[in-house]
């Protein structure tokens, strides 16, 4: 046990202090910590605003001077601002969120709103002509027909038409449907003897915040982050098993071509070098997803989200990784003692790489439904059923009990098969060079030993 | 006493191929026992047998009491024949880790290590990176690595591979300090010379099998070639009239050396004597004994194989030695 463990710290030592893998390992923290300082200031560099004249053939009278007051600047700042607060998920709303608070996002909306002139014409084939003419130096954009029922349908409201210049910024035509959307209302509401504010307060429902109610207490559902919550597990785990044995195999291959590994099997039994190799490279992996989580928790906590991540999902995350990175490293070792070079090991890597994304695309058809028969049958077929078992235990819908430990007992089984045939292949193939094998050799392999 | 390695008829075979058949070898406790036979004889594989990174599929193995060499692994080193080293690894670090393998205390290993480098003369190299460092140097580490536990048993195939001649002197005096210090050698080389220089005892293979297992010095004198190679003082002289001479049983001419083949009564001083009377002498001597010789001629008698094919295998050393 002594040799195994001496054989674990150097691989773990001689994997985590590469340049490759620190860099590797702090890459996602870093782009995230990048994303939430830098992207605010990338985020924060204002566009420029849409500039020029737009011309209004208003019939009714009554909604140009409302447009002109709904376009300007000011106004259609305070609109957006207002959108952004209503669309914004509460726990999110005063903290950063892509970067930018909420004060930074009313800063800039109004900063980016198109500073439009307005000029009124009397006919659409005089606005038509207007728009056609180039000779002048004005900027002009675009004119808007308003329709002569616009304002008082008894039969129904009319809108307005749009005519745009060649080659427009293609914010305008938003723009001046938001623009035309208030003026509109506003001069509807006016001719039916409503105030606007009436209207307004009319129209808005506020968005409720949520509750979870459990026996440990309440806390506040965020249902978005809920749905993604199984796609993060199974991508922590995924992560954690592909660096664990991606680990293994390269430096198995390393190993071998190096000659090194003869060496190495005069002092340790071929059973100890891989037992030693799979707990290193599983120390590795375990390293990278305690920060990786780690960080997650502490991301979640400062939102107040922490309840959403339940103490034995965490728990489960961490035996469905063990047994998964045992069944797959284990194998991974296999074949990078069976081949001479990296470039070998991609055909017997397939098959593997196969299980690993398989769970991936069931997930959707999982999270539909937890609990139809085809979850639960791929819940017990090893080694996708760790993924669909974690899927299904962070979904809406948990499993009973005993089908979560029913899963653990068969990822366990199918560990200790994988362990059984890889020590075989390790075995044959550490010594083993010339012509790549495939799979029926190292089955072959296996048998021999 | 028991031996620090016994085979009892081992037997191995990869597919169709017998690389290693009923094979027996007995090596007493330190000897320095030399395991030769040409490339493809078997010789990596029986090796592979010994440390138990191969298993055998009849026969049995005892390594220094044990059946198995697992259960000596700390007790016996071994340089196998593809030996390489961690090429990021700093050279101090590798040791240490070969050590701790081996079951040896850090303390214990440190002070061994330090002495070694300032034997071998690898000053400053403990912080290197093993791709540092140049081939010879690679091979003195590599050797450290071997001995670092003090072994009884130690294990080397084909150790002179790849050397170039200083290389190859300095490791030969590091075996003879590992068999004076009481270590049991086993050997396997495919350069006979380097046998004859070194072992008290030999076992030839061929073809998976074992065709001579006995005492350099008995085989020198079973074998002894009983002739002399003679080389007249005027290289254009007539020898024919050689044959004439009492003792003398036949000339022939071998690579620009005459040799005269002596009868079996024929003392070589009498000889020696009678042909520099005979003729104007540069040089004359006993031929001496070669392995090569001796393993060529075992395997032609026993299988009527193609001598020179043999000897291409066996004799040509990659590298003259100085001495």
């Amino acid at each position: 046990m002594t040799k195994i463990l001496h054989i674990a710290r150097r691989e773990f030592v001689a994997t985590v202090m590469t340049r490759g893998f620190m860099i590797g390992l702090l890459l996602m923290p870093v782009l995230l910590a990048l994303g939430f300082a830098v992207g605010p200031k990338l985020m924060a560099q204002q566009t420029k605003p849409v500039h020029g004249t737009v011309a209004v053939v208003d019939p009714t009278g009554e909604v140009t001077a409302r447009l002109r007051e709904a376009m300007a600047p000011d106004a259609v700042a305070r609109r957006r601002a207002a959108a952004v607060d209503a669309n914004l998920p509460t726990a999110l709303r005063d903290v950063g969120m892509a970067g930018a608070t909420t004060a930074q996002v009313r800063e800039r909306t109004a900063a980016e709103a198109p500073r439009l002139e307005l000029i009124d014409l009397s006919d659409v084939a005089t606005a038509r002509a207007w728009l056609l003419d180039r000779s002048v130096s004005d900027q002009r954009l675009a004119v808007i027909a308003v329709k002569p029922n616009a304002v008082r349908g008894n039969a129904g409201y009319g809108s307005y038409d749009l005519y745009l210049a060649p080659r427009v910024d293609p914010r305008l035509e938003g723009g001046v449907y938001d623009d035309m959307r208030e003026a509109l209302v506003a001069a509807r509401s006016a001719a039916v003897g409503l105030a606007r504010e009436r209207v307004d307060a009319v129209m808005t429902v506020a968005r409720p915040q949520a509750t979870t109610v459990t026996s440990a207490g309440d806390h506040q559902a965020d249902s978005q982050f809920a749905q993604a919550l199984p796609f993060i597990f199974i991508m922590l785990m995924f992560f954690g098993v592909m660096v664990g044995g991606q680990g293994l195999m390269t430096s198995t291959i390393e190993e071998k071509s190096s000659r090194v590994v003869e060496v190495l099997l005069s002092a340790v039994s071929p059973f100890e070098l891989m037992a030693g190799k799979l707990l290193g490279q599983l120390a590795v992996s375990a390293v990278t997803l305690a920060l990786y989580v780690g960080v997650g928790l502490v991301v979640l906590s400062s939102l107040a989200m922490i309840g959403l991540v339940q103490p034995m999902m965490v728990v489960y995350l961490v035996i469905f990784f063990v047994v998964t990175y045992a069944t797959l490293g284990a194998l991974m070792a296999a074949i990078g003692a069976a081949v001479n070079e990296m470039r070998e090991a991609q055909s017997l890597m397939t098959p593997i790489t196969l299980m690993i994304v398989l769970p991936a695309m069931f997930a959707t058809p999982i999270l539909r439904n937890p609990s139809s028969t085809f979850a639960t049958v791929i819940s017990f077929v090893p080694p996708m059923n760790a993924f669909a078992m974690l899927i299904r235990i962070t979904s809406s819908a948990p499993p009973p009990a005993w089908q979560i430990w029913l899963t653990v007992v068969v990822s366990v089984g199918a560990a200790l098969a994988a362990l059984w045939f890889a020590a075989k292949v390790f075995k044959v193939g550490l010594l083993m060079f010339g012509k790549p094998p495939n799979l029926t050799t190292l089955i072959k392999w296996a048998r021999m030993a | 006493m028991e031996p620090a390695l016994r085979l009892s008829s081992v037997t191995k075979t990869f597919g169709t191929m017998r690389a290693v058949e009923r094979l027996d070898l007995e090596v007493p406790r330190g000897a320095l026992y030399g395991v030769i036979g040409p490339n493809g004889a078997g010789k990596t594989t029986t090796i592979r047998i010994v440390m138990s990174i191969l298993f055998p599929d009849s026969g049995s193995v005892s390594v220094l009491g044990h059946p198995s060499a697992l259960a000596a692994k700390d007790r016996i080193g071994y340089l196998p024949e593809e030996r390489g080293l961690y090429r990021k690894m700093r050279v101090g670090d590798f040791l240490t880790y070969m050590a701790r393998l081996k079951g040896v205390p850090d303390n214990q290993s440190r002070a061994f290590i330090v002495q070694a480098f300032e034997r071998l003369d690898l000053h400053e190299v403990a912080d290197k990176r093993c791709e540092e460092l140049s081939k010879g140097m690679q091979q003195k580490v590599q050797f450290i690595a071997t001995t670092v536990h003090r072994p009884d048993l130690l294990i080397l195939d084909e150790p002179f591979s790849g050397l170039d001649p200083v290389s190859t002197r300095m490791l030969r005096d590091l075996i003879l300090e590992e068999h004076r210090r009481g270590a049991t050698i086993l050997f396997s080389t495919h350069v006979m010379m380097h046998a004859e220089q070194l072992c008290d005892r030999v076992v030839m293979i061929h073809k998976g099998r074992k065709v001579l297992d006995e005492a350099v010095a008995a085989i020198r004198h079973q074998y002894d070639p009983r002739s002399l190679e003679f080389e007249p003082l005027d290289p254009k002289a007539d020898l024919s009239g050689l044959t004439d001479l009492p003792g003398v049983e036949r000339i022939e001419s071998v690579d620009r050396v005459t040799r005269v083949t002596l009868t079996a009564e024929c003392a070589p001083g009498e000889a020696i004597a009678r042909i520099t009377a005979a003729l104007p002498t540069a040089r004359i001597e006993v031929a001496r004994l070669r392995l090569d010789d001796v393993f060529v001629q075992l395997v032609s008698a026993d299988a009527g194989g193609d001598a020179s094919e043999l000897r291409a295998g066996l004799s040509s050393p990659e590298v003259a030695e100085v001495r």
